[in-house]
């Protein structure tokens, strides 16, 4: 830390103060949400925190003025949050910051125009970024981690502040969307529920005018919570609305979405073409789309299984709650397959070509190095028919499956399998 | 009550909300106080103040009959304009909890204004009642800055309503010009006006001083300014403990008190009836007590405010009545008085300067210079204190406030000290006090003249103080110095602007102990005491209450005294305010300091609710109308039974005797009553020990019970040591539990009472864990899930406390459990994801994780055959999803096959030989029946094909399945509370 004379500390304190007395008085939104964003780690901003604590007591110099005494305890808040947030306590920073968080939301309340809304966006940000990272040094501390469940109970807070009529409640939908982020990572995704109900049926909310950066954040994690349903044409919907209204430079940002919407196109029949996944980097689905392709059942169980050698392209499927729905897929593989070998069994012999051998898929399993018996097959073999992933009828006695003359195999065309 | 009568009156004269929610209590009293303050009023307020007086609720009323006296004390109309000018000045005063300060205005004109300053800022009343319009004037205006800046708060949109209120009183102030003190207001507001934009609390001010007033007075108040305020009061608090520091200076000028001290040394003696404080109070003090205090005290009350006449009388009765009514009310008026008490204050002073001598513009001015806005305040509390010292024989009540503020019993000693101190009362106040004897034929002159230097030095020591320790040290090191300065005559000689502060700041620590040893050791005492003594001021008050109200005053004082010296501490502040306004307050004081500002209100509410019945309860307003007839009722013979058992209920918890309880209307008794009790135990759980503190090791049973067997029966209260086993006879239950031949329901029960034994002994270990993982295996033996959840639960807690077990075991049931029965996706992958790559070579795991595939995929052969294979009690779990699995299955065939399908062959597929295996040969036959069976039960069309065997028609099976209704369902749910079972087991 740089050695700050208490003049120069004096100065930079008292020239923030004025920056933000009169970001406030001239109503600019964009330098008070400078003046707010610790996570930008400002060269402004780091060294006003080194003359915070070389001049102890700024408090002092907020009191010295009506101008400044009138934000008192939002400064005062700031500044001590700031403090420690510089020396690298987080907990401390954290805490000093939620205060400061009320007591702004508190100012803003009484803002009757929407001009700070792009700062509350800041405060936001800024508590839950803090929250996080103070709960990484509690965790390290060998506590419990609790500061982002707290920044949860703020932010909702912060949403029943502009949950209401007039022009603050754009804001609504961004306030939602840290709501999300918070809640996701917390684990704790059915408290997602009610802030979605009341953006969803309130009145008051139109969805088309919230910015545009808020609706696809909040399709994105809508869709995904429709992925843990395994409610996949609504999944695909809200999905599909974030990849096209997404900014295209944001390839971070498509590709999560890409991420989740993928696995439920390919689980809908619908598989990505390869240059898609290369472009986004999105190697780990490669595989999977290679055995949707080839009905190659041992590629698509590799490809799941990975975690003997890649444990962690499994644990990401895990941990982002796909993996349920590429397991799902199997079927899809083994319809393939069955595809393969009545295409292959016409070549040889159109003559009796739908009638497939449980005996031959067998062997086709074990030349794919799976094992199974008949029993197994033909279970297989009636899952098959029964979800109407293949047309036709299992005589058990001849252990032969009929595939129906018309469209053996019919496709998904976006419909999920079974249906 | 009082809270109540201000709120009242508070609605009249402020437009805004504050008035409103008074006027929600109601009460026309109140509005009418403003009235009457003007003059008109004053006949009902006669009335109504002889009611109020007579009248607990009135307590407010009294006091303002009170205050109004001090202002006409001289004029005498002592009962009747006392009353009147109490009436509206105790409104005001209660109402101003918020706003108070601005009807103050209006009251001023009778006087009452005085009143108003005393209760809340003592600034205020002072300033009228020395020269009680001009003073008040100023303090209006300074007021009005205050309310002005409470106004910027937002949340009063009336401020401005008020400050013209105040503006008002000017006009007031004017006319009774005369006093110098109209000098001083303007002086003070100029002070004021500066001292606002100085303290950038103010603002924080405003809204505390709402946020006070919610707590203590009331409800109401709370209701509508509360949501506002809470924040606010710590930092009012903090200025208060200024005002308050400011107020002990002033307490010299509060000698003026003498003959009010005399008044109060009688009262003293009188003190163990709750009447005798009153008189003590100066008689006006007496009725204001009386009000606040009790009813009882209000025959005697009336008396008392005559003699009280004399206008320190009146003041000190004011101070007396403000502290003791006000400690209820009092917390949240003071705030208000502070925000805008900063300016009223220093009135407030120049009032009792005024009521002394001429000193009051010197002090006025002192403290406007002083004056940042806790200066200011500080020296309108300091004359509030002095007011009380003033009636109590000054010192008795510094020292005692304390005390008694922080220990009800303290009273007592209290008393004997302010025997001995009597004259040199150890207190900062009694010092102050003593000078004020001697200014007492004089001493106007004397307190009131306290120079401006004099008051720079104090605030340049204060400004040198880091903490509220060193306030503390450097206020009583003050008050001696300022003492003797005025003692030996140098006060106005000396060069105060070159004294060194090092005789204050050095000598901080000697000084306080040896001058204010008496409040050191007072404080001391507290935090041992306090737990006791929280209720107790309350209790004292109302029985005792004379004395006790000295004394709280007192403490209040000193309190406020210890707050001022540190303006940081604004919950401390807050804590001694409430002091201030009540014995209640010193509770909060207590813990307030540490704890958060929630409970403090909390505490100032059933506070309020015992000192002052009426506003304890919100929804009482309508009673207010009663309450003075509730209060004369309340000292009756059947009342006091009442009391006294009730208060019998807690004596045992706080070791204290509560000869009496708090005196309660009896209309609102029933509802008071509980919700004191309520808070009493509150209180007194939370001071006895804080929950974190609890020495739960001690607290733990040990159990000496040697029976293995034992009937599990649900604790309905503390465990008795002889019916608990120890840790080896429990372990011997266990073995003796996993070797019965009985049933499940015998074993379930033995296991709850060994569960619970182990609870109440807090055994946490390798046995408690196999207790639960018995219970768990035969929970799913018996297919019981609720008992096995509530184990799994359990065993979570104990494996993640490092306790080892069969961790694995349970992480396989834990997959299992969620795959087949909680069908929750995310709870599965998580589960899934937190698996080690060790519990992924288990057996037992990897046997739930197959069958997790299976499940998700449908493959009913998998499953059945993971079935047959699986480990440990796996095959239990899936026990409960084979029927869903069996019916998929068929389900799913029935669509697939044409035209039929052996059953004997679904009896291999689908599990039915083989698990009823007896011998070999048999197996397959077993199933066939079995499966058929189960097949005609759900539906399935059955026939015989060419060869005489049994086949399942699949066309005709595949729209015709069902799944009939368990056999074994019970209405309520639980198949294991069979009434058999029930009466077995009984």
């Amino acid at each position: 830390m740089a050695y700050v004379s208490m003049g120069e500390a004096h100065r930079r304190i008292t020239e923030y103060l004025n920056r933000f007395c009169d970001a406030v008085s001239y109503q600019d939104s964009s330098m008070l949400c400078r003046l707010l964003s610790f996570s930008s780690n400002s060269p402004s901003l780091l060294s006003l925190a080194d003359a915070l604590n070389v001049f102890q007591d700024a408090s002092s110099l907020i009191r010295q003025s009506d101008k400044f005494s009138e934000y008192g305890e939002i400064l005062a808040h700031l500044f001590r949050s700031l403090q420690s947030y510089r020396v690298g306590n987080l907990v401390e920073a954290y805490l000093a910051f939620e205060k400061f968080a009320n007591a702004f939301v508190q100012e803003f309340r009484n803002w009757e125009s929407a001009w700070a809304l792009e700062a509350l966006y800041v405060v936001c940000y800024e508590i839950r970024i803090l929250a996080e990272k103070a709960d990484k040094e509690l965790t390290s501390n060998g506590k419990s981690p609790e500061k982002l469940k707290a920044a949860g109970s703020l932010l909702m807070k912060v949403f029943g502040v502009l949950a209401g009529k007039g022009p603050k409640r754009v804001g609504a939908l961004y306030v939602t969307c840290q709501l999300f982020k918070t809640y996701f990572k917390l684990g704790t995704v059915n408290l997602c529920r009610s802030v979605i109900r009341s953006i969803e049926t309130a009145r008051i909310f139109d969805f088309e005018e919230f910015p545009r950066r808020d609706k696809v954040t909040y399709m994105y994690y809508t869709g995904r919570l429709e992925v843990f349903n395994e409610n996949f044409p609504a999944a695909d919907t809200k999905l599909s609305y974030a990849l096209q209204h997404c900014n295209p430079k944001r390839e971070r940002n498509i590709r999560m979405i890409l991420k989740y919407l993928i696995p439920v196109k390919l689980s809908l029949g619908i598989i990505p073409k390869d240059e898609l996944l290369q472009k986004y980097n999105l190697h780990e689905y490669m595989n999977v789309v290679q055995a949707l392709r080839k009905g190659d059942l041992r590629l698509l169980r590799h490809a799941l299984q990975e975690h003997e050698d890649r444990y962690c392209i499994v644990a990401v499927f895990l941990r982002s709650g796909v993996y349920l729905v590429l397991e799902k897929l199997e079927l899809q593989v083994y319809q393939r397959l069955m595809k393969k070998i009545y295409i292959i069994q016409k070549l040889s012999d159109p003559a009796r070509a739908h009638q497939l051998k449980l005996e031959v898929i067998a062997k086709a399993l074990r030349w794919l190095e799976i094992d199974m018996d008949l029993d197994e097959v033909e279970c297989i073999m009636t899952i098959l028919i029964y979800k109407n992933l293949v047309k036709g009828y299992l005589a058990h006695k001849s252990k032969v499956v009929v595939l129906s003359k018309q469209d053996p195999f019919p496709k998904l065309n976006g419909k999920p399998v079974g249906s | 009550m009082n809270q109540g009568g201000n709120t009242q009156t508070v609605a009249p004269l402020d437009p805004n909300p504050i008035e409103k929610r008074y006027g929600v209590e109601g009460s026309q009293v109140q509005t009418s106080p403003y009235q009457y303050s003007t003059g008109s009023d004053a006949a009902s307020w006669t009335t109504h103040s002889v009611d109020n007086q007579v009248v607990q609720q009135n307590g407010n009323y009294s006091n303002s009959n009170y205050y109004h006296p001090q202002p006409p004390v001289p004029a005498t109309g002592n009962v009747q304009e006392t009353s009147s000018s109490t009436s509206g000045t105790v409104n005001v005063a209660q109402d101003y909890s918020a706003y108070t300060p601005y009807q103050t205005p209006s009251d001023l004109q009778n006087y009452s204004n005085t009143g108003y300053t005393n209760y809340y800022s003592g600034c205020y009343q002072q300033q009228q009642p020395s020269q009680p319009y001009t003073q008040p004037v100023g303090a209006y205006q300074n007021t009005g800055a205050p309310y002005s800046s409470f106004q910027n708060p937002g949340s009063y949109a009336g401020t401005a309503s008020y400050s013209g209120t105040y503006y008002n009183p000017a006009d007031y102030q004017t006319t009774t010009g005369g006093y110098q003190s109209t000098a001083y207001n303007s002086q003070t507001a100029g002070g004021y006006v500066n001292q606002t934009p100085t303290s950038s609390n103010q603002g924080n001010y405003t809204s505390n001083p709402y946020q006070n007033y919610t707590p203590d007075a009331a409800n109401i108040h709370s209701a509508t300014t509360a949501t506002a305020t809470p924040v606010h009061y710590q930092q009012n608090y903090q200025q208060w403990p200024g005002y308050y520091s400011q107020t002990e200076v002033p307490c010299a000028p509060g000698t003026e008190n003498l003959p009010a001290t005399s008044a109060f040394s009688q009262s003293f003696p009188v003190a163990g009836g709750v009447a005798s404080e009153m008189p003590a109070s100066n008689g006006q003090p007496a009725p204001s007590y009386a009000q606040n205090w009790r009813q009882e005290t209000d025959s005697s009350q009336p008396p008392p405010q005559q003699p009280a006449a004399a206008v320190s009388a009146s003041n000190n009765a004011y101070w007396m009545h403000q502290t003791p009514s006000q400690q209820a009310h009092y917390p949240v008026p003071p705030q208000n008085h502070y925000q805008s008490p900063l300016e009223t204050k220093p009135l407030y002073e120049t009032p009792i300067q005024g009521h002394q001598r001429a000193t009051y513009p010197q002090e006025l001015n002192s403290q406007a210079s002083i004056h940042q806005a806790p200066l200011g305040y500080r020296q309108p509390t300091q004359t509030t204190p002095s007011v009380d010292t003033q009636r109590v024989s000054k010192i008795q009540i510094p020292t005692n406030p304390r005390i008694a503020s922080n220990l009800p019993s303290g009273y007592t000693k209290m008393n004997k000290e302010r025997s001995p101190a009597g004259a040199t009362q150890t207190p900062a106040y009694v010092s102050v006090s003593m000078s004020n004897p001697k200014g007492h034929t004089s001493a106007m002159p004397e307190p009131g003249t306290f120079p401006k230097a004099l008051c720079g030095f104090v605030e340049r020591a204060f400004a040198r103080c880091k903490d509220d320790k060193e306030k503390a040290s450097c206020q009583a090191a003050l008050k001696k110095i300022i003492t003797q300065a005025t003692n030996d005559g140098t006060i106005n000689t000396r060069d105060w602007d070159i004294e060194p502060l090092s005789t204050v700041l050095n000598t901080d620590v000697t000084n306080t102990e040896s001058s204010s040893a008496p409040i050191s050791s007072l404080q001391n005492k507290s935090p041992t005491r306090r737990p006791k003594s929280r209720w107790e001021p309350i209790v004292e008050s109302k029985p005792f209450v004379k004395p006790a109200s000295t004394f709280t005053s007192g403490v209040k004082f000193g309190g406020w005294n210890h707050p001022n010296v540190n303006n940081k501490k604004s919950s401390e502040t807050f804590q001694k305010v409430d002091a201030v306004t009540g014995s209640k307050p010193t509770y909060f004081a207590q813990n307030s300091a540490k704890k958060s500002f929630q409970r403090p209100v909390k505490r100032q509410r059933f506070a309020g609710g015992a000192i002052d019945d009426e506003e304890s309860s919100d929804s009482e307003k309508e009673l207010t109308p009663y309450y003075s007839s509730a209060m004369s009722l309340a000292s009756s013979a059947d009342e006091k039974k009442r009391r006294d058992s009730r208060s019998k209920r807690f004596e045992k918890v706080q070791g204290h005797s509560r000869g009496n309880d708090i005196p309660k209307p009896k209309i609102s008794n029933v509802r008071r009553g509980t919700a004191l009790r309520l808070g009493e135990v509150l209180d007194e759980s939370c001071g006895s020990r804080a929950v974190e503190d609890m020495d739960w090791d001690a607290l733990t049973v040990k159990g000496t019970c040697q029976e293995i067997e034992k009937r599990y029966l649900r604790l309905t209260s503390a465990p008795d040591p002889t019916t608990v086993r120890p840790e080896d006879v429990l372990e011997k239950a266990l073995s003796m539990v996993q070797d019965s031949p009985k049933n499940y329901l015998y074993k379930c029960d033995q296991l709850k009472s060994i569960r619970q034994d182990l609870t109440v002994q807090r055994i946490h270990n390798h046995l408690t864990a196999k207790v639960y993982e018995t219970h768990a295996r035969f929970a799913l033996e018996a297919g019981d899930l609720t008992e096995y959840n509530q184990c799994l639960s359990q065993l979570k807690i104990l494996y993640a406390e490092g306790i080892e077990g069969c961790t694995l075991e349970f992480a396989a049931y834990s997959l299992l459990y969620i795959t087949l029965h909680s069908n929750n996706n995310r709870e599965l992958l998580s589960s899934m994801s937190r698996l080690s790559k060790e519990a992924k070579g288990d057996e037992a795991v990897r046997h739930a994780l197959s069958v997790r595939a299976a499940v998700t995929s449908g493959n009913y052969v998998m499953f059945f055959r993971l079935y047959k294979t699986a480990p440990n009690m796996n095959s239990c779990l899936m026990d409960l999803y084979v029927e869903k699995m069996r019916y998929k299955a068929v389900t799913f065939i029935s669509r697939s096959c044409r035209p039929s399908i052996p059953v004997s062959y679904l009896a291999q597929v689908l599990g039915f030989a083989g698990t009823s295996s007896e011998g070999t040969g048999e197996k397959e036959n077993d199933g066939m029946e079995e499966c058929s069976e189960w097949l005609k039960a759900h539906g399935a069309s059955l026939i015989a094909d060419s060869n005489g065997d049994m086949v399942l028609d699949t066309k005709a099976s595949s729209t015709s399945l069902f799944m009939p209704e368990p056999e074994d369902a019970v209405a309520h749910g639980d198949r294991y509370l069979d009434v058999n079972d029930f009466f077995t087991r009984t």
